[in-house]
């Protein structure tokens, strides 16, 4: 097997999973939130692929797949809703954005 | 023929209240009327057509079962919807459906101008076939749904004028003494089926006497129909609904409360002899409280003033005759007795119907008085009826009670005890019923009577009214003759086959003696009556406390079970309701509150901490799985 072995790619993975995590824990606008959260699929992605090509499976690419998809999916509704908000000149902020609750 | 007849009987009134009760306002009032009369008469010439299919046979095969389906099938048996025909459900079954049809037909007239004359028809209808039900069962638990349903019917008829809050408590009264019956004959019911594994009136009969090998069973089971009995017929100690229940309409006192349905434990304990011979000592309380509520009916029957309350109390007391002759084992005469009083009991109800409806309502005897010019019919039928009742020949009741006499005689010395008893019943019957007849139709016309009469003409009511008491009476004269001692009794041979007849029964001239006893005790009563209420050469004398206060049984029972019942409650809500069960209600509702507020702190509404929360959780998760490897 050519490259380097699966812990490189597990490191990469929780790095970028880390990455994200921090993002959505720490910043308040929820189009950085969104991204972070992109981060955070990715990384997943990239450990089930890894893993795949350890074992020599297709799942965990089909998997990886289907994570995509559904990534896609939510950044539509997730953006959509950001421009919306971005265009009535509501506060760009999680904080604020707390109206659900009551 | 005789299924055939058996089921077109039971089912025809039936019909004819489904149709009421569905057709609603499509029928006129009368048309209700003509429904259920109609209805009722039709189960009349069914029950004939059995009766001479059944005659046609042999005598030793007059029984006949017809069954439609298994109603309920156990692992136990099963118990048919199923139809006994033989002399005894045929006796009841033309009595109920002939005096049915009579006084519903008479209703017509006395419930005209009624604001809810079709309930009134439909709830008569399902009466009669409640009541067909009952007699026409051939097994126990068939009897105890006709058992209940005549109860409910009972119920619903007594408080049919449900804007008067007394018609509603005497249905309620009624209701709740009889499911003290319906609830001790219930039980005596499962005892039954459990040692015998079924409920068929033949094979329950056939089993008899081995289980009079278990005493104590037995005993149970006797008791359990009788305490039915008694609270259906209203015997003493569970008749005080009775003279309530004349709350209802005339009518409904006639056919319910006088004619059938108080006659139904009568019919239960011919019925169940078998069983009630295995148990002697029941046997002897049920003939002993015959007794007692003869004499007991008797006197307070003496010092009622509410014209139907005086033929109530004598309802009760002539089925205590009934109870005292099935008691002792004359079932013959108990349910010839039965038949007879049907006729003159309902007569006399139906007449004082004609005198209350010709007074606009009033009940008071007092208020009555020389009525005998203005309701000269009226008064010629009811005259009929006391004759009946107080066993003056060649009257139905004169062969009737002086067969019950005769039986009771010559059983034993407790038979002689009892015929004390029901001889001096003899005497209080002829005292008050006459009092009744003095006081309504003899002396000085009323002011209430003459303002009310002289408006009408026709005061006696339409034909639909007039008619029906006249066949009644006809009935009440004629009805005796079936049995006359020493000349013929087909009516007793005719029931022979289903229950069996006193054994060492009384030769003819004893009969005939003791008849001319009773009935110069019975002339002694009328002549006392007369001197006091129509001659009036002796002053009446005041009447008794105690019987103005019905011998005190309300007032016990008020005493015994309604107060300490009273009590309890008050005390259990002071005790238990408040402290224990309102207050820990208040305090479970108050801890709710806390633990939701408390709760609520977690729902910041701030996404990172919910993020924060996850983030958290998950780790704990993988810490825990990393740290079990």
């Amino acid at each position: 097997m050519l490259g380097p072995g699966i812990p490189f790619y597990l490191g990469v993975a929780s790095a970028l999973f880390a990455i994200g995590l921090t993002g959505v824990l720490l910043r308040r606008n929820p189009l950085i939130m969104l991204l972070s959260v992109e981060l955070m699929l990715n990384g997943t992605n990239l450990a089930l692929i890894a893993f795949a090509r350890q074992h020599a499976s297709l799942t965990g690419q089909v998997f990886a797949l289907a994570v995509i998809a559904i990534a896609a999916s939510e950044v539509v509704v997730g953006l959509g809703l950001v421009v919306a908000m971005a265009r009535k000149k509501i506060d760009l902020d999680i904080d604020v954005l707390s109206r659900l609750r009551r | 023929m005789i299924a055939v007849g058996a089921w077109i009987c039971l089912l025809s009134p039936l019909v004819a209240a489904l149709a009421i009760a569905l057709g609603a306002n499509r029928f006129s009032r009368k048309a209700t009327g003509y429904l259920a009369t109609g209805s009722t008469a039709i189960s009349f010439i069914a029950a004939i057509l059995a009766l001479g299919a059944t005659l046609d046979r042999p005598e030793s095969e007059r029984s006949t079962v017809t069954t439609a389906f298994v109603w309920l099938g156990t692992h136990v048996g099963s118990i048919d919807l199923a139809l006994l025909v033989d002399p005894l459900s045929l006796v009841m079954m033309l009595v109920v459906s002939g005096v049915g049809s009579l006084i519903i037909a008479y209703s017509i007239g006395y419930m005209d101008g009624e604001e809810e004359e079709r309930r009134y028809f439909a709830y008569m209808a399902i009466f009669v076939f409640s009541m067909l039900l009952l007699v026409e069962s051939a097994n126990f638990l068939l009897l105890l749904a006709g058992w209940g349903l005549v109860g409910l019917s009972s119920y619903l008829l007594i408080g049919f004028w449900h804007e008067r809050p007394s018609a509603v408590a005497a249905a309620k009264k009624a209701f709740i003494v009889n499911a003290i019956g319906d609830a001790a004959m219930m039980l005596s019911l499962f005892a039954l089926l459990q040692h015998t594994g079924t409920l068929d009136f033949a094979a329950v009969f056939a089993q008899a006497e081995g289980l009079g090998k278990h005493p104590a069973l037995i005993n149970i089971v006797a008791l359990g129909l009788l305490a039915g009995a008694l609270a259906k017929s209203a015997q003493i100690p569970l008749h005080t609904w009775l003279p309530d229940a004349m709350e209802g309409p005339t009518p409904v006192s006639a056919l319910i409360h006088a004619a059938t349905m108080v006659t139904a434990g009568v019919y239960l304990i011919v019925r169940a002899h078998p069983l009630f011979e295995q148990a002697p000592y029941v046997q002897d309380a049920a003939a002993g409280l015959g007794a007692a509520t003869l004499l007991g009916a008797g006197l307070i029957a003496l010092v009622q003033t509410d014209i139907k309350r005086v033929i109530a109390y004598s309802t009760m007391s002539q089925i205590g005759y009934m109870f005292l002759a099935a008691g002792i084992g004359a079932y013959g005469a108990a349910i010839f007795h039965l038949m007879t009083h049907a006729f003159f009991k309902a007569l006399l109800f139906l007449g004082a119907g004609i005198v209350i409806h010709a007074l606009g309502g009033e009940q008071d005897m007092r208020k009555m008085g020389g009525l005998r010019k203005r309701l000269p019919r009226t008064f010629a039928c009811m005259l009929v009826g006391t004759g009946a009742l107080v066993g003056l020949p060649p009257l139905s009741g004169f062969f009737s009670k002086d067969v019950i006499l005769a039986e009771v005689f010559s059983s034993g010395t407790y038979g002689k005890v009892l015929f004390a008893a029901g001889i001096s019943g003899v005497f209080l019957t002829a005292l008050y019923s006459f009092r009744l007849l003095f006081l309504v139709f003899s002396g000085e016309e009323s002011e209430p009577a003459r303002k009310r009469l002289t408006k009408h003409a026709g005061a006696e009511g339409p034909g639909w009214m007039t008619r029906p008491v006249a066949v009644l009476a006809l009935l009440a004269i004629g009805g005796g003759w079936l049995e006359i001692a020493g000349l013929w009794h087909p009516f007793s041979t005719f029931l022979d086959q289903v229950a069996p007849p006193l054994v060492g029964a009384p030769s003819s001239a004893r009969e005939w003696l003791l008849s001319a006893g009773s009935l110069g005790i019975a002339l002694g009563g009328v002549w006392v009556a007369w001197t006091i209420y129509s001659a009036r050469t002796q002053p009446a004398p005041r009447a008794p406390k105690a019987l103005v206060e019905k011998l005190y049984f309300d007032r016990a029972y008020d005493l015994i079970f309604y107060r300490p019942a009273v009590a309890l409650s008050a005390l259990l809500r002071t005790l238990v309701e408040r402290p224990v069960i309102e207050s820990s209600e208040r305090e479970i509702e108050a801890q709710t509150l806390t633990a939701g507020r408390l709760v609520t702190l977690t729902q910041s509404g701030l996404t990172r901490s919910y993020a924060l929360a996850v983030a958290a959780g998950v780790s704990v998760i993988v810490i825990f799985f990393l740290a079990l490897r």
